[in-house]
């Protein structure tokens, strides 16, 4: 196994060299290593943690046929476009042949912008079907309505629209101008030192620039010198990938001293084409005769910003838009809603509806035509001629006559593709919008965030969601790691009190770390009292391992008081920092750090540690250590690590009863939830430090094999070591994570987290917020190839079988179907896994056995990995999903997903500027989800079938009316009222209730998560309900139509009284209809629903007061007789019985989850014992 | 600093509208600035220069939203449930107001007395109908005797029905000019009233358009036991139209005297608002087969009386097959003769009655405790379903 393994180093060995890149100069091919003499090299101590195969290496190597690396495949496709030319670049000679650094975000231009943005906009399906109508309406032939006031609406929103596009856009122009402005110390060409300043959009590849501490990086550059003498350099990321830590940088000791000793540039570099992996980089710099290897250590990224680094130099090697930023920044893509999506399956249906209803109008016209054609001339109400001039008056023939009623008829009938409903909907989401954002439950107090929504078209998703991922660190933990207590030599000491902190007098300064530990009082009278005694000097040692056995820089930042300063530790480890901080608040301080030794305030005593030599942390020895000489000129090893590995090199035999003490507090820490860590230490004897130095130094030095050399040399060093003590840590989850966890899991949401951590750590984690539990059977895809991944999946597969095969055997009887995943399965897959499963065919395997399980976790996934994986239940199933996190490193994830969620907390903007929603803590999602999501979708549901419902009944009206007209398409109802309708009459109820109606309240749809189960089964918006609905519509229209029509059929009623009837009598029925399903009436729903009624009537009044119109006076008229009474009571009352008694029916028979738990909260009373004793059955 | 209205992410521009403009104005989403240039500068400068809000933030005493029952969605609100108790009273309720409305109507109907007699067959000869009614000099009276089965209570309406006459056809309905008819000077606005338009002297016609063009007339002269009987012919059109709609002082001009005669010829010296045939048949009726108001006796007429009416048989609804008929109604709260509603009423109301006994039966058949929790679909494969 230990061979498959990556081996983990800062610089890479000439392995990536690319030994067929067109170089202009061809390599010495003695400096060359073996072509293949180790696989791919990463650094782990340095955050790239993900395995990315070497982009440089060609699949195949000329000559020797398909390459024996497995990786080869997936290497070809991170590549971009399959090239594998290199790219070259001279240092100090600006390239115009590669992209320059300017970028541009903005769409459009001056004179780009009108036709982009009109092509935009007309890119929404439904603006092109209003335009066609608007254009329809034009022809004087066909033209229904005013051809103006056709205009007017669409014209309306086209240019409210193009100012709101054009005002962003010219925001986006202004910020790019302001990015490419800024200024950077570029060498001025032909000069040995002399830096001035060039704008940013001036850099080019190869120029030389020289950044200043807490400036900006321009560009991605290589690293060539910098302050630090070893040509160290911090740079903190958190632009990019939204870590706040300080990451080390290096620049090569071959540039370095070439720029200490001002001797200019030179050199040619060559490297990979630009891509989007930020953790990778390969390249190689020819300098002097020498190829020097370059790797992800080496280069410092665009966004970047330099820290505790005076001053860095480097060259310019991509720029602009092929920078790994840019690169990874694709644009967000356009998301819409799946109830939106499907929508438009039953706008086709509409469609053809409408297609049929002109069909047939047109068609019966044309057959009224021919049976009549002789009559026509004679017949008062045709009059086909006009006899003053002898031609035909209107009138083109048969079929002509056809074709412009088929044109008229898809006029008058528009309305049943109801346009007005995408409007409705986003007054809607905007409504919903607000709710949410003014919910308290969602204002998170600490970070003084509410709830924002940023993408307005995706609300009702939020009811719909079955899969969440999440991100961890800062998602689920705070991102702050605490130390809690610690064993030592077997004591525990956990019994920590609040103690001001501990602060160093330097000077007349006042240092004081920035964070203070809980110290336990026991332990600090025994440091302080600390004589010749050996208990307190071990106790001492412990502390000293802690302050010394990391790679922390403190930082000293000043504060507002002079007289004091803070100390912040700065590392790559969270654990670490609170490891230092924790050493700090027992009084041993660490207060500087150098490339070559710390100092370290014991007590109040400054003393000076030499950093002899220092083993880095790998996954397979877990454990890291350090050789430190002490300013009692002894050397001493300080080794910390997780407690197995620890263990297996003390010398057991004479501290046996210290091991089991600390084991026994270790089980009690991570039974709490902690993450542990045992310190150990061990003094070196004169020869021993020699011997080690001496293989130390071989070893780090080596060109072949130095990550083994290094290995052994540590192996070799690392025993026989005293315990010294464990720690224990906590990784504080945030507020109420496990019980949301748990919410979420009760709705059959599946959680899923991401996480770009160790896999230890991941699973801690996934234990102390409950997603893991000791019950679940663990499968662990951890493999290094991708053959060995393909075993483990197929074997993991097989697995699960078994498992559910004996599983369901055990329990009885098929009844309890549900109940036999009593085996829960929980996945963990590393990010080195994902790089040979994802985009390859094993991707279905994983699949097959993600959805087996109830928990996935996967840790050290890259960003890029985190889209892959939702992009793997995404594409392959019809399931929402919904990606939460806070780093720009989960950008892709949650652009990806269906719904992207960001939290805002410490880390950047990134995340939230990318996000849909965004909110202060993971357990808003319970509320946001459950009850928000909820409502969302069922009220957005609820109106989308509403008003095509109602839409339909008043065309049918209509419809029905044509039949009566020799197929005209004269409605009886005015065109004010037609026009009406939809905008005024019938929407304003829909969109109240769209945002206010409630069918449940929050502490229930809380208290039954299942409750969430209706948006995930699509219970509120199918195509039963849709048919359902146009039933109900088709019923409704024949009882408005043919009531009134059988009663007045042989009478003196006039077009417009009967049309003043046909107008109110639908709107009172699908108000009717809508009163029905409204839940909760509140004094605004009724203002709405009985003020549309009212409106109507007045509208109707004030369309009859119009002399110049032919209805002049009709509806008093009407409403002058009994009849017209009579016949609006019985129309209401015959159209919604079907639907009462449907409804009736199904809520007492058929009840759904909802309508008993609508129950439940009104009779909260009467069933109180019941409430108490079942409600969380069978939620385990 | 006004509230800088707030950028969306660049797919809002595509689904943008009215609607996302306005969320955008009305919350000036702090912090909403298109993603792209992360690579941008130093953290906190960068934030501010992007976005001046993020300023203003530390020195904003609170973002929290404010407590109100209506932001948190908790107004008062009541909460219907279809109860059994609910449906079975809506049922009875709907059920016992609908019966005896029925029986009303049906009986108010059943006392109307009501004549209809087609004579558009009878009043021509069998051959060639359309040239005999094309013929202006032949005399087209036609006399036609009925007996009265009932008591006719005063006052009695005269309507004359048309059958299969669309005048709601397209492009009659919209033939006609409704300024015309109202204003003196406004005699040549005439644009809607295609094909009836200019006379032979290219005068506007008043009023003009197919729909005046085509006045009924059909004259009625009725005698009682051969005892001739006033028709009073006033205020058979509607005060409203006669007031408003037609004016006082627009005379009829070049009416009817194109090359085809329509109809009915005007008196061109009685101003259009006393013309109440015209406005009668201008109140274009809503289905093909319609009555209008003729006039009305106001005298009571007999069982068993003879009446003779004597029928000036000159509208042609011969060239495309219509149907002409006398009608004499009495009048009642309902209007004319019509059981529809009545046993619509009926109908509606005893099937409520019928439902209402309906669920009752259900509801013993199969109770069901409101709200017991046993019945989530959930709980529900734990627990045995009570049949």
């Amino acid at each position: 196994m230990a061979s498959e393994r990556p081996l983990l180093v800062a610089t890479t060995p000439g392995a990536s060299t690319p030994d067929d890149a067109p170089s202009p100069h061809p390599p010495a091919a003695s400096l060359l290593p073996p072509a293949q003499s180790e696989p791919p090299l990463r650094a782990d101590r340095l955050a790239f943690s993900v395995e990315v195969p070497d982009p440089f290496r060609p699949p195949y190597r000329r000559g020797d046929g398909p390459a024996a690396d497995p990786s080869a495949s997936s290497q070809q496709r991170e590549r971009e476009g399959g090239d594998d030319e290199s790219r070259g670049v001279i240092v100090g000679e600006p390239s115009p042949e590669f992209a320059g650094n300017a970028i541009r975000t903005a769409k459009y231009s001056l004179l780009t912008f009108l036709p982009r943005n009109l092509f935009e906009q007309f890119r929404r399906l439904s603006y092109v079907y209003f335009l066609a109508i608007t254009v329809l309406n034009q022809l004087p032939q066909v033209a229904v309505f005013g051809r103006g006031a056709s205009v007017l609406p669409l014209a309306f929103v086209l240019f409210v629209t193009a100012v709101k596009d054009a005002y962003e856009d010219f925001r986006r122009h202004r910020s790019d101008r302001q990015e490419n402005n800024r200024l950077a110390s570029v060498l001025a060409l032909g000069t040995a030192g002399e830096f001035q300043p060039k704008r940013w959009k001036h850099i080019r590849v190869g120029d030389v620039v020289r950044v200043a501490s807490n400036e900006t990086l321009p560009a991605d550059m290589v690293l060539l010198a910098t302050s630090d003498p070893t040509g160290v350099a911090h740079v903190q990321t958190v632009n990019l990938d939204g870590e706040t830590n300080l990451k080390t940088r290096y620049a090569k000791q071959e540039t370095q001293v070439r720029f200490s000793q001002n001797a200019g540039v030179g050199g040619i570099l060559h490297c990979e084409r630009p891509n989007r992996n930020i953790y990778g980089f390969q390249a190689n710099l020819e300098i002097d005769g020498k190829r020097v290897s370059l790797g992800p250590s080496n280069i410092v990224l665009r966004g970047c910003e330099l820290k505790n680094t005076t001053w860095a130099i480097g060259v310019v090697v991509y720029a602009g838009k092929e920078t790994k930023v840019m690169l990874n920044s694709s644009g967000a893509p356009s998301k819409r809603s799946r109830l939106e999506t499907q929508l438009n399956r039953e706008t086709v249906i509409l469609s053809f509806m409408l297609i049929g209803m002109c069909t047939t109008a047109s068609v019966l016209a044309g057959i009224w035509l021919l049976n009549h054609r002789r009559e026509l001339e004679f017949t008062q109400f045709f009059r086909e001629k006009d006899y003053t001039t002898g031609k035909n008056y209107n009138y083109y023939g048969v079929g002509m006559q056809i074709f412009i009623t088929f044109l008229m008829a898809v006029i008058v009938y528009q309305v049943i593709i109801p346009i007005s409903l995408y409007i409705s909907m986003e007054l809607v989401r905007l409504g919903q919008a607000y709710f949410m954002g003014a919910d308290k439950d969602l204002y998170d107090e600490s970070s003084r965030s509410k709830f924002q929504c940023r993408a307005l078209n995706i609300n009702e998703d939020l009811g719909q969601i079955r899969y969440v991922f999440s991100d961890k660190t800062g998602t689920l933990t705070e991102n702050k790691m605490v130390f809690q207590c610690a064993s030592i030599r077997g004591v525990d000491y956990s019994s920590g009190k609040d103690t001001g902190g501990y602060s160093v007098v330097v000077g007349d300064h006042l240092w004081t770390p920035k964070m203070a530990v809980k110290a336990d009082p026991q332990l600090v009278k025994l440091l302080r009292d600390s004589g010749s005694n050996e208990e307190p000097k071990l106790v001492l040692e412990f502390f000293l391992a802690l302050a010394a056995c990391n790679t922390i820089v403190p930082l000293v930042l000043d504060t507002r008081d002079s007289k004091q300063k803070l100390i912040d530790y700065q590392g790559e480890s969270p654990d670490e920092q609170a490891l230092a901080y924790a050493a700090a608040s027992y009084g041993i301080v660490l207060v500087e750090r150098t490339s070559g030794y710390i100092v370290i305030d014991v007590l109040g005593d400054r003393q000076r540690f030499d950093i002899l030599g220092l083993h880095e942390f790998d996954s397979d020895r877990k454990r890291m250590s350090v050789i430190v000489g002490c300013p009692d000129k002894t050397v001493k090893l300080y080794v910390k690590g997780a407690d197995s590995s620890i263990f297996g090199i003390t010398n057991n035999s004479s501290e046996l009863d210290i091991v089991r003490a600390t084991e026994a507090h270790l089980h009690k820490y991570s039974s709490l939830g902690l993450r542990t860590l045992v310190v150990g230490m061990r003094e070196l004897s004169r020869s021993e430090f020699e011997e080690w130095q001496l293989a130390y130094e071989n070893a780090s030095t080596a060109v072949l094999g130095r990550v083994n050399l290094l290995r052994s040399v540590a192996a070799n060093i690392e025993r026989n070591v005293h315990i010294l003590g464990a720690t224990g840590i906590e990784d504080k989850l945030q507020d109420g994570v496990p019980e949301a966890i748990e919410s979420l899991r009760q709705a059959d949401i599946k959680v899923w987290i991401l996480t770009g951590d160790k896999q230890e750590t991941a699973i801690s984690i996934g234990y102390s917020c409950k997603l893991l539990t000791n019950e679940m059977t663990q499968i662990v895809i951890n493999n290094n190839s991708k053959e060995s991944c393909q075993r483990s999946l197929v074997e993991a597969l097989a697995t699960t079988k078994k498992l559910r095969a004996a599983s369901s055997i055990g329990t009885q009887g098929p009844l309890l179907a549900s109940e036999t995943s009593t085996v829960t399965l929980a996945l963990i897959v590393d990010g080195n896994s994902l790089v040979y499963i994802l985009e390859t065919e094993l991707q279905d395997e994983l699949f097959k056995l993600a959805t087996e399980c109830s928990v996935v976790l996967c840790c050290r996934v890259a960003p890029l990995q985190k889209a892959g994986i939702v992009a793997l239940i995404k594409n392959r199933t019809d399931d929402m999903t919904l990606a939460i996190g806070d780093g720009a490193n989960d950008v892709s994830m949650i652009q990806m997903a269906d719904v992207g969620i960001g939290i805002s907390g410490q880390e950047g903007r990134q995340a939230v500027m990318a996000s849909d929603f965004s909110m202060g803590q993971f357990r808003f999602l319970v509320p946001l989800l459950l009850v928000h999501g909820h409502w969302n979708y069922q009220r957005m549901a609820y109106m989308i079938l509403y008003n095509f419902y109602k839409n339909a009944t008043f065309v049918l009206v209509l419809f029905w009316y044509v039949l009566y007209t020799a197929f005209t398409l004269t409605t009886a109802i005015t065109e004010w009222s037609s026009l009406l309708y939809t905008v005024l009459y019938t929407s304003l109820p829909t969109i109240v209730v769209g945002i206010l109606d409630k069918d449940l309240n929050k502490a229930t749809l809380l208290a039954y998560p299942k409750l969430y189960g209706s948006g995930q089964r699509d219970d509120k918006y199918n195509v039963n309900l849709f048919v359902l609905n146009m039933l109900e519509a088709l019923w409704q229209s024949l009882a408005v139509f043919y009531l009134p029509y059988f009663v007045y059929r042989l009478s003196t009623i006039d077009m417009s009284s009967l049309g003043d009837l046909w107008a109110l009598a639908p709107v009172i029925v699908v108000n009717m209809q809508l009163a029905m399903d409204i839940i909760r009436w509140n004094w605004i729903i009724h203002a709405f629903v009985w003020g549309t009624i009212a409106a109507t009537t007045v509208c109707l009044f004030v369309i009859d007061s119009i002399w110049v119109l032919p209805g002049y006076g009709a509806i008093f008229h009407i409403m002058g007789t009994g009849l017209f009474w009579f016949l609006l009571l019985i129309i209401v009352v015959t159209a919604m019985v079907p639907h009462f008694v449907f409804k009736a029916f199904t809520e007492h028979f058929r009840p759904s989850d909802i309508q008993i738990a609508r129950e439940m909260e009104k009779f909260a009373n009467v069933n109180q014992v019941n409430l108490s004793e079942i409600p969380m059955r069978g939620l385990s | 600093m006004p509230p800088p209205l707030s950028l969306l992410r660049p797919h809002d521009v595509s689904s943008g509208s009215l609607a996302v403009a306005l969320y955008a104005l009305l919350h000036h989403f702090p912090r909403t600035f298109p993603p792209p240039p992360p690579a941008s500068p130093s953290g906190h400068s960068k934030a501010s220069l992007m976005d001046p809000l993020e300023m203003q933030d530390d020195s904003k005493k609170s973002n929290k939203p404010k407590y109100s029952k209506f932001t948190q969605q908790e107004l008062p609100a009541c909460k219907p449930l279809l109860t059994p108790a609910i449906v079975i009273s809506t049922f009875l309720l709907v059920g016992i107001l609908f019966v005896p409305i029925g029986l009303a109507s049906l009986s108010a109907s059943q006392e109307i007395v009501e004549l209809v007699h087609r004579y558009d067959t009878n009043c021509v000869p069998l051959a060639d109908k359309v040239g005999f009614i094309q013929d202006t000099k032949t005399d087209k009276s036609c006399t036609r005797t009925l007996t009265v089965p009932k008591h006719m209570k005063n006052p009695i309406q005269i309507y004359y029905q048309i059958g299969d006459f669309y005048q709601n056809h397209r492009r009659y309905v919209k033939s006609r000019s409704d300024k015309q008819l109202r204003y003196k000077d406004a005699a040549h606005l005439t644009k809607d009233c295609e094909p009836e338009v200019y006379g032979a002297d290219g005068a506007p016609i008043v009023p003009c358009g197919l729909v005046a063009w085509s006045l009924f007339n059909d004259t009625y002269t009725i005698s009682v036991n051969k005892k001739a009987i006033e028709v009073n012919k006033k205020d058979i059109a509607w005060q409203s139209d006669k007031n408003k709609k037609f004016g006082s002082d627009v005379y009829p001009r070049n009416f009817q005297n194109g090359n085809l005669i329509g109809g009915a010829k005007l008196n061109e010296s009685i101003p259009l608002s006393e013309q109440e045939d015209l406005i009668v048949w201008m109140r274009t009726a809503a289905l093909p087969t319609f009555r209008k108001l003729y006039g009305r006796i106001e005298t009571d007429i007999m069982e068993n009386d003879q009446l003779t009416v004597v029928i000036q048989n000159n509208y042609n609804t011969y060239s495309f097959g219509g149907s002409k008929a006398l009608v004499l109604s009495t009048t009642s709260w309902i209007g004319g003769k019509n059981n529809f509603i009545g046993v619509a009423y009926l109908t509606v109301g005893g099937f409520c009655l019928f439902l209402a006994l309906f669920f009752v039966v259900l509801y013993m058949i199969k109770p069901r405790t409101l709200g017991d929790p046993s019945f989530l679909s959930w709980n529900r494969c734990t627990l045995d379903y009570p049949n």
